[in-house]
């Protein structure tokens, strides 16, 4: 690339030197065409061979019985047939929909609360500010375990004060009663997930121009008519995005149940990715189950994950 | 009328500050039990003589990390594949970003399409086809395993990102780059790089802090000792039954800690950057 080193020489005495075949080389290289395929093969590479392609297979599996390794033997419907008849499968799809309803539904209401109250003027705001997002840039596992050790039967934080201040005779079993375990792990879910609405609606509302609530309060309008005429819909079309992006996220999340309860007592946790992860990694390794239980979810998460393509592009001005 | 608006005004910051302390509170409570813990000795973890402030406070703990797990090699596994993975991820975002910010080709939009679906398809319904696949390209219990398997989130995402900061920059200024002389890459490299610093800043927060972070993927290929990273690592470590909280607390603290200064650090444009769309939207 003859030219890259002057930047001041006009174009044609840059090109001056070049034989015709290096120039015509250089001109097929630099057309939009050949240049942005180019510049695109690596991740085009990179998706499909790390998403397409294993989604692909992924429901190939799906009508394989099929063990790391070795290759599929073809079973039909037999997998899907087995998941519909199994009560433990049944209870998974009403733990994922509590689990992911649930969680996003507090987080969406913790995370406008906070964002509502980091709004308003006062000392040291900032340092707030950053002191509450913190949850959200601690590694989910590290807070899943903190968590784990907060629950503890015997020695835990949670147990520990409460005996401490009377309020039980015995200690309670956050983790391992069947009414309780739900409840507990929404519980982390919600600490470490909050902060990313909070950052979110945050955003949005000092994105709001002032001069809207000026004008309404010299129409007289209330501050709770300000919050319902102006605040809210302005920051609809980021509730919507957060919520999608939450739900796809919160979902999948499996790091959570995985390290609090294992899907335990008695499946009282248990929700599809950990469902996935025991059949196909447990002691069975059934891969073609495993991969049955994934995508079964999928036609639900696609509405989701289209919107919001669409969504993310438009927002980027294309 | 202004007399209402006024005690109004005063009742909404008190009812703010109330919720501020609680909502401090609430954050703030976990990150103590875990460094309080982290700093006891075992008489005051356990049992009856359990407390709640270290009375006591020590470095045992993390002196026991040190000297019986192998959380130094965990360390050296995640930061070799957070390095990576981040290197890889920004030079081929990069070229991939600009290309669909600056490029005009046919594919182009459908393209960009795909980056941000493959970016929202969550690993959880990938992780069982992924392992096969590494199975049969033995690329289980290996640090390059992970690096290419992390590429599958990075790349997407951050294209995505980098793709709005490349169309705000000017195109005029490019252009007059080529005028004198400058080609397609040197424009990119010289003009397009440089003016989207805070953009590269905050892609490569999110790539280092994913690879530091992630744990499904790390946990499902590999098995043994050498490959595993922290997050793997300290899950298994809690599945021993010799290991207990006073360490486990240790090496989580100091596993949280790198992708916290980081978050601080960088705190001002990972959140413009993450809440980019919306703020626009």
């Amino acid at each position: 690339m003859a030219t890259s080193t002057s930047v001041s020489l006009p174009l044609p005495s840059s090109r001056r030197g070049l034989g015709s075949r290096g120039y015509r080389v250089q001109r097929f290289l630099m057309r939009d065409r050949t240049l942005g395929y180019l510049f695109l093969f690596p991740a085009i590479l990179v998706i499909v061979g790390l998403v397409a392609y294993p989604f692909a297979s992924a429901i190939v599996m799906t009508f394989q019985a099929k063990t790391a390794g070795a290759p599929g033997r073809y079973i039909g419907l037999d997998n899907y047939r087995e998941l519909f008849n199994s009560e433990q499968f049944l209870r998974t799809v009403f733990n994922t929909v509590v689990y992911t309803a649930v969680g996003v539904g507090v987080k969406f209401f913790l995370g406008l609360s906070m964002a509502l109250v980091l709004n308003q003027e006062r000392f040291c705001n900032n340092l707030f500010r950053s002191f509450l997002l913190i949850p959200w840039a601690i590694p989910t596992v590290m807070s899943a375990l903190n968590w784990r050790w907060i629950f503890d039967d015997a020695s835990g934080l949670i147990n520990n004060v409460l005996v401490r201040l009377n309020l039980i005779e015995e200690t309670i079993s956050w983790l391992s009663d069947p009414h309780l375990a739900m409840f507990s792990v929404i519980l982390v879910v919600v600490w470490q997930g909050t902060p990313f609405f909070t950052m979110s609606f945050l955003a949005g509302l000092q994105a709001i121009p002032k001069e809207l609530y000026e004008a309404a309060e010299i129409d007289g309008a209330s501050v709770l008519q300000q919050f319902s005429n102006i605040t809210l819909p302005r920051l609809r079309p980021i509730f919507i995005t957060a919520v999608m992006l939450s739900a796809i996220l919160t979902s999948a999340a499996i790091q959570f149940v995985l390290i609090l309860t294992n899907g335990g007592p008695a499946d009282r946790t248990m929700i599809f990715s950990v469902l996935a992860y025991h059949l196909a990694l447990g002691g069975a390794q059934r891969l073609g189950m495993g991969a049955a239980v994934s995508l079964i979810f999928f036609p639900i998460l696609v509405v989701f994950i289209v919107f919001l393509t669409r969504r993310m592009l438009r927002e980027k001005g294309d | 009328m202004a007399l209402r608006m006024t005690t109004q005004r005063r009742a909404l910051q008190g009812l703010g500050n109330g919720a501020l302390v609680l909502m401090v509170l609430w954050t703030a409570i976990p990150f103590y039990w875990m460094i309080a813990t982290s700093l006891k000795h075992d008489k005051e973890i356990y049992g009856y003589e359990a407390t709640l402030i270290p009375e006591r406070p020590t470095l045992a703990n993390y002196a026991t990390v040190f000297r019986e797990t192998p959380y130094l090699l965990y360390l050296r596994n995640s930061i070799v594949v957070a390095v990576g993975s981040t290197v890889l991820s920004m030079v081929i975002a990069c070229l991939a970003a600009y290309a669909i910010a600056r490029l005009n080709f046919p594919g182009r939009a459908l393209l960009a399409r795909g980056l941000v679906f493959t970016y929202l398809v969550p690993t959880s319904l990938l992780f069982i086809p992924m392992f096969a696949m590494m199975s049969v390209l033995r690329l289980t219990d290996s640090l390059h395993g992970l690096i290419i398997a992390y590429l599958g989130f990075d790349v997407p995402f951050c294209s995505w990102l980098l793709m709005g900061y490349f169309k705000s920059v000017p195109v005029e200024l490019e252009e007059a780059a080529r005028v004198d002389g400058c080609n397609r890459v040197s424009a990119l490299v010289r003009i397009v790089l440089p003016m989207s610093l805070p953009a590269l800043v905050v892609v490569t927060f999110f790539s280092f802090t994913h690879a530091w972070n992630e744990f499904l993927y790390a946990h499902v290929f590999t098995s043994t000792t050498g490959a595993r990273t922290v997050t793997t690592g300290l899950v298994n470590f809690m599945s021993q039954d010799v290991f207990f909280w006073g360490p486990l607390m240790a090496s989580t603290v100091m596993s949280a800690l790198p992708p916290v200064l980081m978050f601080l650090l960088f705190q001002r444009w990972v959140v413009k950057g993450l809440t980019l769309g919306g703020v626009k939207g």
